[in-house]
């Protein structure tokens, strides 16, 4: 309750008064001050985010918004909105462009992200039928596959025999990143897939990862994922990023799961939410990077 | 058997309404009996819809289901008188597992992709089987015709009949069309479970 409290005079009064004494002292308003004196990364971009948001001008508050091809345009009207001239602080211009260029590509990155997630897996489609085989390939190189429904596709985790059924609320955005780590780090990824083929302690590889392309996704949809994509990627982030991400959360949920020796599968959803838990809490930190640390190919 | 990863939904007065789905109505339907928990047992092949249907009684957003690895629990509870939900992964692998979970089940329900055809041989051994166990002995069953919404779904009386439902005698049993995508059917059906439950427990 006293935290409300606290919080409501805060952002009502106090706010604006400490930020226009400051002004008054340093010649500069919040967003230089953020600009000028936070690491380049998450401790200045989630800044200056929060800085525009809750901004009383409108020009400000609808830069948290701005599209790429808007990014120039945005930093000059701020710079007029806030009467900076490029003379006096010349660094701030490219600082605040960066800061908006990493948050419009956060914010695009979720409609491209989304945008493959609400393809449904076609078996009429010849190019999502030849993304599965590659999977099966990639994973299996000894093991030819019998026909196209059969049951060897229990071997890679997925849960029948027809692998369609099992990408239901990911799309093909499930396929996608599932290729992308088996193509990457192919001998990880089958290491990973002979630890999830355990008879006792294992799991079904391919739709645990479908799951885990749930857990990057609801990540990056709530906004948490920002401090990893501001402090791994300078400008726009990628697909590719956010599979590099997928990859991240496979090997690590992989060692996790290996290292608490859970008594059955029945246990997953137990051990999925210790270990999203974890994930939630790395990602508070402003400075985290959420790197898979083995090399590509490896 | 831990239940850490449950979502419970407690509700002290239990006024608030939650939509003629969600699991507080039916809590409410139920005959209460302090201290005494209801548990509904979902079970079925996989891609049979249990998890939509789960989700759409806990009124949750059903957009990004994946398939379900173990088990969801969903619980509701309201002056000490508890209904647990429990939603068993189908497929194939981890059946052997489902008997862990028939303890004190007082209804069973089994759901049915009603437009995969192919499986439907599969699906009627799996409820055959089911019916024979010890532990849902006498256990009232309510089979959902799910996936309604699809154009090739399978009519609820062509299922019954394949799935020789009228030969049951030993349960009371029930065969409810449904989509738990769009929510029809299953509210008549749960209506069913509350019904079967109270009249167990007279």
């Amino acid at each position: 309750m006293l935290w409300f409290v606290w919080q409501y005079v805060y952002t009502c009064f106090l706010r604006f008064w400490l930020k226009w004494f400051l002004r008054q002292i340093t010649g500069r308003c919040e967003l230089q001050r953020i600009c000028a004196n936070c690491k380049a990364g998450a401790p200045r971009t989630a800044k200056a985010e929060h800085s525009l948001r809750s901004s009383k001008s409108t020009v400000l508050r609808g830069a948290v918004d701005v599209k790429e091809d808007a990014v120039e345009n945005c930093v000059a009207q701020i710079m007029k909105e806030k009467n900076i001239k490029e003379q006096s602080d010349p660094e701030f211009k490219v600082r605040l462009r960066q800061c908006l260029m990493q948050i419009s590509g956060y914010n695009s990155l979720y409609v491209s992200v989304e945008e493959l997630r609400k393809q449904g897996f076609d078996s009429e489609n010849e190019a999502h039928e030849q993304m599965l085989l590659k999977l099966w390939n990639l994973l299996m190189p000894a093991v030819k596959l019998e026909s196209r429904i059969t049951k060897q596709w229990g071997d890679i985790g997925f849960q029948g025999d027809d692998p369609k059924t099992d990408f239901r609320g990911m799309g093909m955005l499930g396929l996608t990143n599932l290729v992308f780590f088996s193509e990457t780090y192919t001998s990880t990824a089958r290491r990973v897939l002979s630890h999830a083929s355990h008879p006792k302690q294992g799991y079904s590889y391919a739709i645990v990862g479908i799951n885990l392309t749930e857990m990057a996704y609801s990540l990056l949809k709530n906004g948490a994922l920002k401090s990893h994509f501001y402090n791994t990627v300078p400008g726009k982030p990628q697909l590719q990023h956010f599979q590099q991400l997928f990859c991240y959360l496979v090997y690590e949920f992989d060692k996790f799961w290996v290292e608490e020796q859970p008594e059955s599968i029945m246990e997953f959803n137990l051990y999925r939410e210790k270990f999203h838990d974890k994930v939630k809490l790395l990602l508070l930190d402003p400075s985290i990077t959420l790197i898979l640390t083995v090399e590509p190919k490896n | 058997m831990t239940e850490t990863d449950s979502t419970t939904l407690r509700c002290p007065g239990c006024r608030e309404a939650r939509g003629t789905l969600g699991l507080l109505s039916i809590l409410r339907k139920l005959k209460s009996t302090p201290d005494q928990e209801v548990r509904i047992l979902l079970l079925g092949l996989d891609n049979g819809g249990k998890t939509t249907l789960l989700k759409q009684l806990a009124s949750e957003d059903i957009s990004h289901i994946t398939p379900t690895q173990g088990f969801n629990i969903k619980s509701v509870q309201s002056q000490g008188f508890k209904l647990n939900v429990w939603d068993i992964g189908g497929q194939r692998k981890i059946r052997p597992y489902w008997k862990n979970y028939f303890e004190n089940t007082d209804v069973l329900i089994y759901v049915i992709d009603s437009a995969d055809r192919k499986r439907f041989e599969e699906t009627g051994q799996e409820l055959a089987e089911l019916l024979e166990e010890e532990k849902l002995s006498g256990v009232p069953v309510l089979v959902f015709a799910n996936k309604q919404d699809l154009l090739t779904a399978a009519p609820a009386s062509e299922i019954a009949e394949g799935l020789n439902l009228h030969t049951i005698r030993d349960r009371v049993w029930q065969i409810q069309s449904c989509s738990a995508l769009t929510g029809e059917g299953v509210q008549d059906g749960m209506n069913w479970v509350c019904k079967s439950v109270n009249s167990r427990r007279k």
